[in-house]
């Protein structure tokens, strides 16, 4: 976990004169949040998926003000939502590319190739590990085992998986993502707050 | 013994996980025979057929559940292990993604065996197409009455399946670590028996609760639909039924084998179309938490979990990883040691600091400037952080390690001596070109 390097979210101070600024979740969202809750026996444990639904209102990252929106809606300390949500590693804390490349390079992968895949990327996007492309459209990072390991080199960019990429066939990962809207950190909590809702039909990633 | 595909059987049927498709093959048949049961002689049925835990501690599964079922006062829950995360292992993804309907008619199953009225599948948040796939198969075994209220038409039956997606962390995957992280907490795990309460006693929130893996669950329709000691007629003696394989790292045709237990673990190799890329020079036979096994010592070793115990090894979960000769066992026990320095949750003093301590020390022997003594220092770090943690993440970082040393030794000791792979520029994993500096600040 990356703390130390994220924006730090610290509690603002007069939080507790009343006075509450406007959250960012839509209507929409608070009625999907509502429906989770009556999954749990308590309101509490609806805290991640509250954060996936905070990730997506707030544009694919959780900003000081989303973990105070989520405190109030769950009737929570800030202090705890923002322990809670600092332990995944799938929360961002600072805005990602478009397309946030996440490369396996854990056993397998790492064995097969992976690492010359991370170069490749380097190479191509100019940009080292953990930054993101001036023009915003890709972040890199390497990750743990992403658990298709019998397609590795595996990366996953948002909520699809690309498998059995190499140093040679990586470039036409990337033609792909340049064309798609899709495949970025808001539509990965959206699926994912989606298939936490009975009925909603996520669509299927064919390919 | 081979391959012997009883919860794969049908993964290649186009359409599989859709529920007409899963019911033409005697898909539900399994719970509409628990139904005719009693609860207990479901559980009966289970014990009979001794399917162990297939998550990677290999417990008892009917022990769990009879259980929970003995308590008749409290509301009881029921927790689907998905959060599989252990490198190597990605049978719970292809059981979720292609037969989904298997295992929700197995818990299905159990929360009838155990009289419990609310379950969940905990999957882990990267798994999005295997969710996208149970979602699916839940929404429709909805719409035929066989998840909500008086399921079947049975007046006392009912329950509720959701999905909780994690977020990103590979502790959840123990269980009380998962059940924190269910309950919306940190995914820290709990103080265990017999030091605190069993699940089955007090799990979620301090409620009775079940929880098996995947692949475990998907077994039981098997079991109800033709009965426990059919199940118990495949394996060895000890070890019943079949096991998933996930082979992967430098063979042919890495992939998803099931085997009956008992298998010779060079079998599973030739099953995948044999090593590539040079000779065979060593095997992580389930999962990267259990101890490497060097080629000379596979020869000989079943995959039960009582031979891959006789061979200093263990069947864990199933992650079968291959290694050829071009492997560099110090860069890959770096490697290792990366993966649970990042995934300590942090809890208990031996695993956090351990971890890290094991990756720093591993890392300056890549870099040219080990000391005699590092092994001896990686060998008391590991002393110091198995059996000494809440959960067994501490045990499972320091396993590989200590099994790393114990068997490729000289490689250790020539990473000390002369500063470079024994193996040559081109071993796997590479030589790292730049330590990342966002996981440990070098000191």
């Amino acid at each position: 976990m990356d703390i130390e390097n994220s924006n730090s979210i610290t509690p603002e101070t007069g939080e507790r004169t009343g006075c509450k600024k406007e959250g960012r979740f839509s209507p929409n969202a608070i009625a999907e949040l509502e429906e989770i809750i009556t999954h749990y026996p308590n309101k509490k444990a609806a805290m991640l998926p509250a954060l996936w639904i905070a990730q997506r209102e707030y544009g694919g990252y959780i900003t000081p003000e989303a973990i105070r929106e989520v405190a109030s809606l769950l009737g929570r300390p800030k202090a705890e939502v923002e322990g809670v949500a600092t332990f995944y590693s799938m929360y961002n804390f600072k805005p990602k590319g478009r397309h946030h490349l996440e490369v396996c390079t854990c056993l397998t992968c790492g064995c097969v190739g992976a690492y010359e895949v991370v170069r490749k990327l380097e190479e191509i996007l100019g940009i080292h590990l953990g930054e993101t492309t001036p023009d915003g459209e890709f972040t890199l990072s390497e990750v743990e085992c992403l658990d298709w390991c019998e397609a590795a080199t595996v990366i996953q960019v948002g909520n699809k998986y690309f498998g059995h990429v190499t140093k040679d066939n990586v470039e036409m990962v990337l033609e792909q993502l340049r064309d798609s809207d899709d495949h970025t950190p808001i539509s990965l909590a959206d699926d994912i707050v989606k298939i936490l809702l009975p009925g909603r039909e996520p669509k299927s990633n064919a390919g | 013994m081979a391959e012997l595909k009883l919860l794969l059987k049908y993964r290649d049927v186009p359409g599989i996980e859709n529920i007409d498709v899963w019911e033409s093959f005697g898909g539900y048949e399994g719970l509409k025979k628990a139904l005719t049961m009693e609860r207990s002689a479901v559980i009966e049925e289970m014990k009979t057929s001794a399917v162990r835990g297939r998550g990677g501690a290999g417990f008892p599964a009917w022990i769990k559940w009879s259980g929970v079922l003995k308590h008749t006062d409290a509301p009881h829950y029921l927790i689907c292990n998905g959060d599989e995360g252990e490198p190597g292992t990605f049978k719970d993804r292809e059981l979720m993604l292609k037969l989904p309907h298997q295992l929700v008619e197995g818990m299905i199953i159990a929360a009838y065996a155990t009289n419990t009225d609310k379950g969940y599948i905990y999957i882990r948040g990267e798994f999005v197409e295997p969710a996208k796939s149970v979602r699916k198969a839940i929404d429709q075994a909805y719409a035929k009455g066989y998840l909500g209220r008086s399921i079947l038409g049975r007046e006392d039956f009912n329950f509720d399946l959701y999905i909780h997606m994690g977020a990103g962390s590979y502790e959840c995957g123990e269980e009380t670590a998962l059940m924190s992280s269910l309950m919306g907490e940190r995914g820290q795990p709990r103080l265990k028996f017999p030091h605190g309460a069993l699940p089955v006693d007090a799990g979620a929130w301090d409620s009775p609760t079940l929880i098996n893996n995947v692949e475990t669950y998907s077994c039981a329709p098997h079991i109800l639909r033709n009965g426990g000691a059919w199940y118990a007629s495949m394996g060895t003696e000890r070890s019943k039924g079949t096991k998933i394989i996930s082979v992967s790292g430098h063979v042919k045709k890495p992939g998803n084998y099931e085997i009956e237990l008992g298998t010779p673990l060079m079998e599973v190799l030739d099953l995948a179309g044999g090593v590539i890329g040079g000779k065979l020079k060593a095997v992580i036979p389930g999962g990267s938490s259990v101890p490497i096994l060097p080629a000379e010592k596979c020869v000989g070793v079943n995959m039960d979990y009582e031979s891959c115990q006789a061979a200093g090894t263990m069947l864990g979960s199933g992650g079968f990883i291959v290694f050829n000769e071009k492997t560099d066992i110090v860069l890959l026990m770096r490697r290792t040691a990366e993966f649970y320095a990042h995934e300590s949750c942090g809890k208990c003093t031996p695993c956090r600091e351990g971890t890290r301590w094991m990756f720093k020390i591993l890392d300056r022997i890549v870099s040219g400037g080990g000391l005699r003594s590092d092994i001896d220092l990686l060998q008391d770090i590991t002393n110091n952080m198995d059996g000494r943690c809440y959960c067994p993440l501490g045990d499972a970082a320091a396993w590989p390690i200590r099994a790393g040393i114990k068997n490729f030794r000289e490689e250790f000791e020539y990473w000390i001596t002369h500063k470079k792979s024994p193996i040559g520029d081109d071993c796997v994993p590479p030589v790292p070109y730049r330590i990342n500096p966002a996981l440990i600040p070098l000191s």
